[in-house]
């Protein structure tokens, strides 16, 4: 038993060592924090030695976000001498970390489903600062796979889902008679089931729960040729494997737009489409400057985006890498950032978002 | 046996059904809206305060900030021990610790764990994985040993500590992941938090049955000799528990590598992330390699600390001891000077082709197609149509007074009017949860959620007995079938969920269908375990009579071994019940909906849903308390057997 007293001892004493110094230093960054061999990358060719304050982004779980993340990687650690650290977030988790600072930039939100976050922490707390458009637009939307168009062109407008006889093509056990309309992650917006109620279409709205139920539904239904309804979004890495076709909707009106902002259940239209935009700690302006003007101009064209998305997802070259060309084939793009010009304007929270 | 009065227990069971059903013709069939605890807006504007607030409030600033960063220290000086070991220095390590507490076999088999991590390729995530749970674990037993010597000591303890644990044990950490994230930031402080929630439970449970367990002749031996109460608690309580302690130990290490992936979520970058990208990728491969090493660091730890040596290490113990941490001195600096690898590349094995390859076929071959049943898709329709949906309908349809009746009933026969009062209680109180907004259309009360939820979890355990109780019979009659088992209920239940849900997903599509399979999974490993052992547990005497009257093999399992494992049966009945709720929300996540859909709203616009997502975590916490009392109840006896009722 000596031992094991001793191991545990040990241990014990190796993490009070660790407090003490940690509450001694007040200054430490939260840990768990230093990347692993397997994630760091031999940076670009540095022109400077990495002196200034280091500056931390958030990666979402999805390819746009690391384009983003490690362009931007590359351009700091390459020309302004600023280290970088990018953390695998969840997009919601990283709102309180820009909200203290232990996140310096999220260079990609989405802000149809960020409108509260928005609300709270920009507004209000103004300790997270919007720094303006990232540039593409997204847009989220109904689609079907490329195949239900084709053997029933009626299908792509909503009012072919009218016939109840074509909406029960797409029915399923959980359905019974009505067609199944599937929602994938609850964490996106959704005024589905309002669309559904208001345009009187026979579908039922079902929710998939993650955007993984979400792409084996798409998967099993591009495989069996089966009929499948669903909320889907661009840019998105499944839209470059499979043929997806998006539905019209009734366009969006001004009296739509009100609608979700009451949340009065009256929803009946196209979803607006979503200016990406960055946001900052605000406490990154007073830490690192330079920092701060280049994630401020830095913008990128759908185009740009989902080039390199594309190297990152079809070709599996690994983000770090993907930027890394980038940089070097867009150099003109990345000298506009540089020289600056631009300030950051608030375009995001004019989409309608209720969430 | 005294048979007390089995028609006035039926008779009184009939008219609380009566009654509730002329209360619900009272009232009205659905929940009316005065009957609401408000806890929903509480908690959003709970949350909105302190998302406000953490920025300057003495309590975050100064409590929870500095605590956040204690707890990253710890994460940063193990890590940095960790990699400063590097490969050969930990295996050294692990190997002497392992051998010191439990010989060759827990060396061995900690040192293949460890090797796992590597092979698979997530030795350096994982290290990070390791650092942050060995933290966790530590202040789990930290916290949870003295609670548990605590409730030990005092009744009254103990009966206050009941319901806090069997909240922070089911309630699912969704709920909670947001508010942990306002009070200590992200990455790995929050992660530690969540952990020791769930984990401080059965560190307290285990160690206070533990202490109990002291034969009385041993506290009067010590008292007599005039031992002080501290003396008492280390000298004789704590080294006679010893094995009970190493249980607990055990158990908390399991519970905290069951929140890696999910803690991943904020930021930890560790290999719980790889399980997500592979996910999300819908890349079977990828998240078995990642699920495997994590298995593998939670083996490698439990081996290593909860070995059962017993007596004295052999006269040479000090010598392998000395040699091992030489070795890994030498061993650490041999890696550093030599610019080693953090693990070598060569060893490292890519399973996750062959993975996909597997998984791939059987989604293709089990889908359709076979003779007779037809395939996952044709039981999937079954389910869902003819068994799901129906008990759903029924459970909804019936007014929720009337199910409160029938709990009501149900109660009062299994063990008597207290347990009947707990489970109106735990009803009452969800349906006092007030209405979900739904996407703006129509009332969502939390009742028709619960109710969605319970026809799940109890579907998905029939089914679990139906797989469970025939293979743990089989298992508990012959060594080969419990040896083959054993490691494959291991792997079930060590396994992060997250890892099978694209194989179900295919299998089964998305729905409720797949959610009871992702509960079943889950749930029928504990199922076999216990019946087995319940068979085991049979003593020889009634077995040998039973076959020198001449039983044959079968009359003797049914009459004997059967009856007599009963109550382990039962409480296995019991932990499939837990363990399927407790799944309730992966099963959200590939469709079941319902109280799992809701309380993911901890995590997701937590601005929005915070307030619905905890309401619906504390209901699935409120069922689990309803269904765990009322199964043990059937272990225990009801009114008309001995166990006894007051009236």
């Amino acid at each position: 038993m000596k031992s094991r007293r001793a191991i545990l001892g040990t241990a014990a004493a190796v993490c009070v060592a660790g407090a003490l110094s940690g509450v001694a230093r007040a200054t430490t960054p939260p840990a768990g924090s230093t990347p692993s061999p397997e994630a760091t990358v031999a940076p670009l060719t540095t022109e400077q030695p990495l002196t200034k304050a280091k500056v931390t982004l958030a990666v979402n779980p999805w390819t746009g976000s690391a384009v983003n993340a490690n362009i931007a990687k590359v351009v700091l650690e390459s020309k302004l001498g600023t280290p970088v650290e990018l953390v695998d977030i969840d997009e919601n988790a990283s709102w309180p970390g820009l909200d203290d600072g232990s996140i310096d930039a999220n260079l990609e939100i989405w802000p149809s489903g960020h409108a509260a976050d928005y609300e709270t922490y920009i507004t209000q707390n103004q300790s997270v600062v919007d720094l303006g458009p990232l540039g593409p637009q997204a847009k989220i939307g109904w689609y079907v796979p490329k195949f239900v168009v084709d053997a029933h062109p009626e299908l792509a407008t909503w009012e072919g889902f009218k016939d109840p006889a074509l909406a029960k093509l797409f029915a399923t056990p959980e359905t019974g008679e009505l067609g199944q309309f599937l929602m994938g992650d609850p964490s996106y917006v959704t005024y589905d089931e309002q669309i559904i109620k208001n345009l009187k279409l026979p579908l039922k709205y079902v929710v998939g729960g993650s955007e993984a139920a979400l792409l084996s539904a798409i998967d099993k239904a591009v495989a069996d040729q089966t009929p499948l309804l669903f909320q889907f979004w661009k840019p998105h890495w499944k839209q470059l494997e499979v043929p997806l076709v998006e539905v019209k909707l009734p366009d969006v009106t001004p009296e739509c737009l009100a609608s979700a902002k009451a949340a009065d259940g009256n929803y009946a239209c196209d979803y607006a489409p979503d200016n990406l935009y960055k946001a900052a700690s605000a406490k990154l302006k007073d830490k690192n400057p330079d920092a701060w003007a280049l994630l401020s101009n830095l913008k990128l064209t759908t185009e740009q985006q989902s080039e390199v998305a594309g190297w990152i997802d079809r070709d599996k070259m690994s983000p770090a890498a993907a930027a890394a060309r980038f940089v070097t084939a867009h150099a003109d793009v990345v000298a506009g950032w540089l020289a600056g010009g631009s300030t950051p304007g608030t375009t995001a929270g004019t989409t309608a978002s209720t969430g | 046996m005294t048979r007390r009065r089995p028609m006035v227990a039926a008779g009184v069971a009939a008219a609380i059904v009566v009654a509730a059903v002329l209360a619900s013709w009272w009232l009205g069939s659905e929940v009316p809206t005065w009957w609401n605890s408000h806890l929903q807006p509480w908690a959003r504007d709970t949350f909105r305060w302190i998302s406000r607030n953490r920025t300057h409030h003495w309590l975050f600033v100064d409590v929870f900030t500095p605590l956040a960063r204690a707890m990253s220290s710890m994460v940063d000086a193990v890590l940095w021990t960790l990699r400063s070991l590097r490969w050969p220095g930990l295996a050294a390590v692990v190997g002497v610790v392992a051998w010191r507490t439990g010989g060759w076999t827990a060396a061995a088999v900690s040192l293949g764990s460890l090797a796992v991590i590597g092979v698979v390729g997530y030795w350096s995530l994982t290290m990070i994985t390791l650092a942050i749970m060995i933290v966790a674990i530590v202040v789990a037993m930290l916290i949870g040993v003295p609670l548990g010597i605590w409730s030990a000591r005092s009744p009254r303890v103990s009966a206050l500590l009941q319901p806090v644990l069997d909240t922070a044990q089911v309630i699912p950490a969704f709920s909670y992941l947001g508010l942990l994230t306002l009070a200590f930031g992200i990455k790995s402080p929050p992660v530690i938090a969540a952990t020791v929630i769930y984990a401080v439970p059965p560190a307290v449970r285990i160690t206070a049955l533990g202490i109990r367990q002291v034969p009385v002749v041993l506290n009067e031996v010590g008292s007599s000799f005039g031992a002080t109460p501290r003396q008492h608690l280390r000298k004789v309580q704590l080294p006679v528990a010893r094995r009970t302690l190493l249980l607990g130990l055990n158990q908390v290490i399991m519970m905290a590598f069951g929140i890696v992936v999910i803690g991943s979520l904020l930021g930890t970058g560790d290999t719980g992330n790889e399980v997500l990208r592979g996910l999300q990728k819908l890349d079977v491969g990828k998240a078995t390699a990642a699920g495997l090493a994590i298995v593998a660091a939670a083996v490698m730890l439990d081996r290593a600390t909860t070995g059962q040596r017993l007596g004295r290490p052999p006269a040479h113990g000090r010598a392998i001891v000395g040699g091992g941490l030489v070795l890994a001195v030498l061993g650490a600096l041999v890696a550093k000077l030599g610019g080693w690898a953090p693990f070598p590349t060569a060893w490292v094995v890519d399973i996750t082709g062959s993975v996909k390859h597997a998984s791939t076929w059987v989604q293709e071959h089990l889908r359709n197609g076979i003779p007779l049943i037809g395939g996952t898709e044709a039981i999937s329709r079954v389910l869902v149509v003819d068994v799901l949906e129906p008990l759903r309908k029924l459970l909804t349809w019936l007014p929720w007074l009337v199910v409160v009746g029938l709990f009501a009933a149900a109660g009062w026969l299994s063990k008597g009017w207290r347990l009947a009062v707990v489970l109106v209680g735990c009803l009452a109180a969800i349906a006092a949860m007030g209405d979900v907004a739904g996407g703006g259309v129509g009332r969502n009360p939390m009742w028709d959620l619960a109710m969605d939820t319970l026809s799940q979890v109890v579907v998905a355990v029939l089914i679990s007995l139906v797989i469970a109780v025939p293979l743990g019979i089989l298992a508990g009659r012959s060594r080969v079938v419990h040896a083959v088992l054993r490691p494959v209920l291991d792997l079930a239940q060590v396994m992060p969920q997250f890892v099978y849900l694209v194989p179900v997903l295919f299998l089964f599509n998305a729905g409720r269908s797949a959610g009871v399979v992702a509960c079943v999974v889950y749930a029928v490993p504990p199922g076999i375990r216990l019946t087995a052992l319940g068979l085991r547990e049979v003593p020889v005497t009634p077995r040998e009579a039973a076959i020198s009257f001449g039983a044959t093999s079968g009359q003797e399992l049914r009459k004997v071994q059967l009856p007599l494992a009963m109550r382990s049966v039962l409480l296995g009945i019991n932990q499939t019940v837990l363990l399927a709720l407790a799944t309730v929300v992966i099963a959200a996540l590939i469709g079941a909906g319902g109280l799992g859909l809701t309380s993911l709203g901890g995590m997701i616009k937590q601005q929005q849903n915070f307030g619905p997502g905890l309401a619906a975590g504390l209901s699935i916490v409120l069922l689990a308390v309803a269904l765990d009392r009322l199964t043990q109840a059937w272990g225990q006896g009801g009114p008309t057997s001995s166990g006894g009722t007051n009236t």
